[in-house]
């Protein structure tokens, strides 16, 4: 019974806990306009990472919009979490909308839930600017008020293809996918533009989180082709990468921007030295803004920023810069919010963001970078490269 | 409550033994007294709390959190806490239960007051019941939207879903852990037959008209994995459940040709057109709440004639003890199967209503993860308790929805995971237990239960 | 397939069934006393990798060490993971399943139990060291260390084939030939009779959850070198061990790990054969279908009968 008993007297101590952290809120009401500014991503659930790295760029952005001084204004955070699933994602659309502080949503931050949410967002009015939702068809469904500040995949796709054909000459590769929403599609166009190029194409799939990559990496070696392209993130990529290597794959290695990212590096080790990784994004012209994000992030959250922290920094930003204008011309209005951030020109750090009448992100640049040691460096964009 | 009167079956043993031998068992160190080791699982039960409380953890710095926690004065808080609960506990019971007595003695009398009644005035009970339907009816329009859309997206939905699962497992015995693979084929049938899928059907149906042809399917398939693995004891039989989850699952995210996998399927939402009459359901969650709530009804309307038919007494007699129900006549198979395929059925009708509010589902909705969460709602609620499972599908829903509030959502489940273990560790028999089976649990506490697949574990008693 | 190919997934298949046959050991064990599907036993598994992890990177210098130090690295990172593989599992019995026993509650709860406590333990080590996935520090270069059938075997892959062999065959001596074992066996026979013989139970239940623990906690660390360490690694390799455990028929530590090395060989010839997004289909497959044929596992014996 010894244990029942420390149950029973566990309870005194959780309501205490309750008691003393219910002390810690509620400093509200301090004076000036307040707008809300709300996320919709994975806050729980199995993504909560890339979530958690968007909200933390998110977070960034207003905490350093707050402290600049040259808000007349607040801006507040919102969490709404829709753990990446579709069903959730209505509901979590719901609980920015109902708020009706909230003048802006980024997110959704996965192509599924995006595709349930926009209709509620779109019937609301609310802008829902999504950094990370690629899938191509989001933009074709007439969704009024949802905006696209990513390359969709199609472009990244196509860019891989590119630069696989045109400059390597490669004449098999093997693609393969984590069979999450982003990885497929990615993969499909990859498919689809090697294909046309008259490639040889091999597609595997291989779940996020397998628990032994080495038959993975078996299949792949087994086809001998000469480049491999994953689709899938840092995450998956970096033990698949060390068990191509045992492997003895001696090909071209190609991933995409949700491999694009120093852990990558740590956790493939030297296995990641050669793997090409394009990206939507740009650091060139930025270096020392970059560097600064950088060292803002990992002096808040202890750790370095992750996929998708900076594009949502970005997105932040941007939305605060619209947002600052129409406070100054009298108000900031839903719809009017909307309108503005359609016809927006701004420059972030990893991307220049505008946007065309169906709200898809018109700047399609994809840009290739190649691990090199234990850096990932800049190589030009795809265009360029292949001349 | 100390060691001595807690352990009957302990004490009871030692006095059993020779008595030089049992002085020598009984010999007792000084860390080994019930007071200290009291204090022991406090200060770790401290402990515990510090780390759930404190700092968050990154993968730069694995040893952040704990350093932090360590050092930090959440540990001194919380040892704090439990010392003085312990000091409370230890020295000052008299002064601490005389307390817990009073409030005791004062809440039980109108308690009792509201029993009686309950118990003996009809009309009072009917009344009651009417008022709470048309309180689950209309209530929710007064909440947020937020909240409407949580009630009818996961709280209906899983109400539904354990109701089902209700009758598999706490009616029938029938460790069943991989519900929501029926409910992904009453998802995706109703995505074949309203033409989502890339497969098309023979004609294309209305929602409403896929809803009988769901069940249909559902019956079948229950029928289908029930026939062969039902001859299974109760653990082979959740494994084996489980294993056609994952490859249902599998089957939707792999087929992509059929499925279109992860990609997802668009659905249509509910409409009616009778040519003099016709609505579409559109954004508003209340319209399909409507429906939902019609469905339940109507499940629990059947259900309940069931439970206290022919067919619910042998699913009875199967549970509490398969050998003698089948020695008294009762076709064991026969009655499996139908729980199975009843409960499958159930499930069916929850998956066609879903895909028909949320308009776009992919396999992910129907994790693994689910199956076993739908359990623990039955469970928790209540097994065999209609008013016990609807009621933990519903708190147990609306609780991670709510501790998003106060605690990191983040760490939602973590606060859930512990509430489910403290739960059963005071209230195994769940929130609000049926009758019988809160005898059942009585019996086999008291050491003359039977073994069924649900049933106590065999000779567990010391 | 061609033959090659085949040798090269079934040493990937072996290596990784012996894998699960140690984490199916676990579920086995507790089984054989308490009956009880201890669902929990894959975050113990989670937390193993997290020990080695923890203790790796505390000690572990900048280079990569090599001949002896290899060793010694590898020898603390496993004692780790099985320390703090023990330890979770010791305060898993003492905490969730000791109370109910004391009720002699049915098994659906002990189930619950498990599930919740499986909840809390994935979500607090997430909170405690992050949610992003880690790799075990170098403990030595790894490379071909030996070809069999033209396959080639790594380090790595040959580390977890000799400690999983060597694991299995101390715990065959242990649950058979000592003392302790008899005690398992006996609780695991009848634990009535068991306890009027004079075996004390809850030592023995504790011991059991602990053995089980310290295997599984060392099968975390060898699964995290091979991989990589995160807090929900336990959930699928979890499942599928309890599903090896069922295979060769629960309650049986040699059917376990049977189970556990048919399983990962299936797996893994599953996505030779057609591809990863297959692997769990095949093995669930092989389940069904032996379970329908073998009711009761491929060895069908309970803990007790086995010696």
């Amino acid at each position: 019974m010894l244990n029942k008993t420390i149950v029973k007297l566990a309870i005194p101590m959780a309501v205490g806990a309750l008691a003393l952290t219910g002390c810690g809120g509620g400093d509200s009401g301090s004076g000036g306009d307040v707008y809300k500014i709300a996320f919709q991503g994975p806050l729980s659930g199995d993504n909560v990472q890339l979530g958690q790295n968007m909200e933390n760029g998110i977070q960034l952005a207003i905490e350093q919009a707050n402290a600049s001084g040259d808000l007349d204004f607040k801006i507040e955070y919102v969490p709404a979490d829709d753990q990446g699933l579709p069903d959730k994602a209505t509901a979590a659309a719901q609980k920015a909308i109902d708020d009706t502080d909230v003048v802006a949503v980024i997110g959704p931050a996965f192509s599924g839930p995006a595709d349930t949410a926009a209709e509620v967002y779109g019937a609301a009015g609310l802008a829902a600017v999504s950094a990370s939702a690629t899938r191509p068809d989001l933009t074709t469904k007439g969704y009024e008020t949802f905006l696209r500040a990513v390359p969709n995949d199609s472009s990244q796709g196509a860019g891989m293809a590119k630069y696989l054909t045109s400059k390597l000459k490669v004449e098999k590769v093997v693609v393969v996918d984590d069979k999450t929403d982003y990885g497929i599609g990615l993969a499909d166009v990859a498919e689809k533009s090697l294909k046309d190029a008259g490639v040889d194409v091999v597609r595997q799939s291989v779940p996020q989180k397998t628990p032994d990559y080495s038959a993975a990496a078996k299949n792949v070696v087994k086809n001998k082709p000469d480049a491999l392209i994953y689709a899938g993130y840092y995450q998956d990529a970096g033990p698949f990468a060390k068990k191509l290597k045992e492997a003895g794959f001696d090909g071209v290695a190609m991933s995409d921007d949700g491999t694009n990212d120093q852990q990558f590096i740590e956790l493939a080790g030297d296995a990641s030295d050669g793997w090409l990784l394009t990206c939507a994004c740009t650091d060139a012209t930025q270096e020392e803004a970059t560097k600064k994000f950088a060292a803002d992030y990992e002096k808040k959250y202890k750790q370095a920023p992750g996929t998708y922290s900076p594009e949502s920094f970005d997105v932040t930003n941007m939305i605060i810069e619209e947002i600052k204008k129409l406070h100054e011309e009298g108000g900031v209005e839903r719809q009017a919010l909307v309108d503005a951030l359609r016809g927006v020109k701004y420059k972030g750090l990893t991307k220049e963001f505008s946007f065309d009448d169906k709200g898809e992100f018109t700047n399609q640049t994809v840009y290739l970078y190649q691990v090199k040691g234990d850096s990932i460096e800049y190589q030009g964009s795809v265009d360029d490269l292949v001349g | 409550m100390s060691m001595k009167t807690s352990t009957p079956a302990e004490s009871s043993r030692n006095e059993s033994m020779a008595p030089s031998a049992a002085a020598r068992l009984r010999k007792v160190h000084w860390y080994q007294e019930p007071r200290w080791r009291r204090l022991g699982a406090l200060l770790a039960l401290a402990v515990t709390f510090t780390l759930m409380t404190g700092e968050e953890g990154t993968t730069r710095d694995l040893f952040l959190a704990l350093r932090e926690d360590f050092t930090g004065p959440g540990l001194w808080l919380w040892v704090g806490i439990a010392v003085l609960v312990w000091v409370v506990r230890e020295f000052l019971s008299d002064q601490a239960s005389g307390a817990a007595k009073w409030t005791k003695r004062t809440a039980s009398g109108p308690f009792a007051a509201v029993r009686e009644a309950w118990g003996s005035n009809a009309s009072l009970r009917v009344g009651v019941l009417l008022a709470g339907l048309a309180l689950a009816v209309f209530g929710p329009l007064g909440l947020e939207r937020y909240w409407q859309q949580v009630l009818v997206d996961q709280i209906a939905i899983f109400v539904l879903l354990t109701i089902g699962l209700n009758v598999v497992i706490g009616w029938a015995g029938l460790l069943d852990l991989g519900f929501i693979a029926f409910f992904a084929i009453g998802a995706y049938s109703a995505a074949y037959w309203t033409g989502a899928l890339p497969v098309q059907p023979p004609v294309v149906l209305n929602n409403f008209l896929v809803i009988p042809i769901a069940v249909a399917t559902c019956l079948v398939a229950g029928v289908l994995l029930g026939a062969p693995v039902l001859r299974l004891r109760g653990d082979y039989l959740a494994i084996v459940t489980l294993g056609f989850h994952e490859i249902v699952y599998l089957m939707a995210k792999n087929a992509e040709s059929v499925t279109e996998g992860v990609r997802g399927v668009k659905v249509e939402r509910f409409s009616i057109d009778l040519g003099f009459f016709s609505y579409e359901w559109k954004l508003d969650p209340m319209p399909y709440y409507w429906v939902l709530i019609g469905f339940t009804v109507l499940a629990l309307f059947l259900f309940l004639r069931l439970e206290h038919s022919k067919v619910g007494r042998a699913w009875t007699a199967i549970r509490e003890d398969e050998v003698a129900a089948a020695a008294t006549g009762v076709n064991t198979v026969r009655y499996k199967l139908m729980a199975f395929a009843i409960g499958a059925s159930t499930s069916g009708v929850a998956g066609v209503a879903y895909a028909s509010k949320v308009g776009y589902f992919n396999p992910e909705n129907f994790a693994i993860l689910l199956s076993i969460l739908v359990l623990a709602y039955v469970v928790f609620g209540g097994m065999g308790s209609i008013p016990g499972v609807i009621f933990g599908a519903a708190f147990l829903v609306w609780l991670p929805e709510a501790l998003r509030e106060w605690v990191d959502p983040k760490d939602r489940y973590m606060y859930l995971g512990a509430l489910l273990v403290v739960m059963m560790i005071y209230r195994p028999q769940g929130v609000l237990p049926s009758r019988r089976r809160k005898r059942e649990l009585e019996m086999a506490e008291a050491g003359i239960g039977g073994a069924d697949a649900t049933g106590p574990a065999e000779g567990r008693q010391q | 397939m061609s033959l090659s190919e085949f040798w090269d997934f079934l040493v990937l298949g072996v290596v990784l069934g012996s894998l699960y046959a140690v984490i199916a050991i676990g579920y086995t064990l507790v089984y054989g006393v308490l009956q009880l599907l201890n669902f929990a036993h894959s975050e113990v598994f989670m937390f193993g990798g997290y020990g080695g992890l923890l203790a790796l990177t505390a000690l572990i210098p900048e280079t990569t060490p090599s001949g002896m130090n290899s060793v010694l690295y590898v020898a603390i990172g496993m004692l780790a993971g099985a320390a703090l593989g023990g330890a979770v599992a010791f305060g898993l019995e003492r905490v969730a399943y000791r109370p109910l026993r004391r009720h002699n509650a049915p098994r659906l709860v002990f189930l619950i139990t498990a599930i919740g406590a499986s909840f809390f333990l994935y979500n607090l080590a997430g909170k405690l060291f992050g949610r992003n996935a880690l790799p075990m520090p170098a403990m030595y270069e790894n490379g071909t260390a030996l070809t069999v059938f033209g396959a080639e075997l790594t380090v790595t892959q040959l580390l977890i084939l000799v400690s999983a062999v060597a694991m299995m065959v101390l715990l065959d001596y242990v649950v058979n030939r000592t003392k302790m074992g008899s005690g398992i066996r006996a609780v695991a026979q009848d634990p009535e009779v068991a306890a009027l013989m004079g075996v004390d139970i809850d030592k023995v239940v504790s011991r059991t959850f602990v053995l089980g623990g310290l295997l599984g906690g060392a099968a975390g660390f060898l699964f995290g070198t091979n991989s990589q360490v995160w807090y929900t690694m336990g959930f699928l390799p979890g499942i599928t061990a309890f599903a090896a455990a069922v295979l060769g028929g629960i309650g049986n530590v040699r059917g376990a790990m049977l189970g556990g090395l048919v399983l990962g060989v299936v797996e893994t010839m599953t996505v030779g054969l057609w591809g990863d997004d297959w692997r769990y289909v095949g093995a669930f497959v092989v389940l069904v279908l032996v379970l329908m044929v073998r009711p009761t596992g491929i060895l069908g014996e309970r803990l007790g009968r086995t010696a």
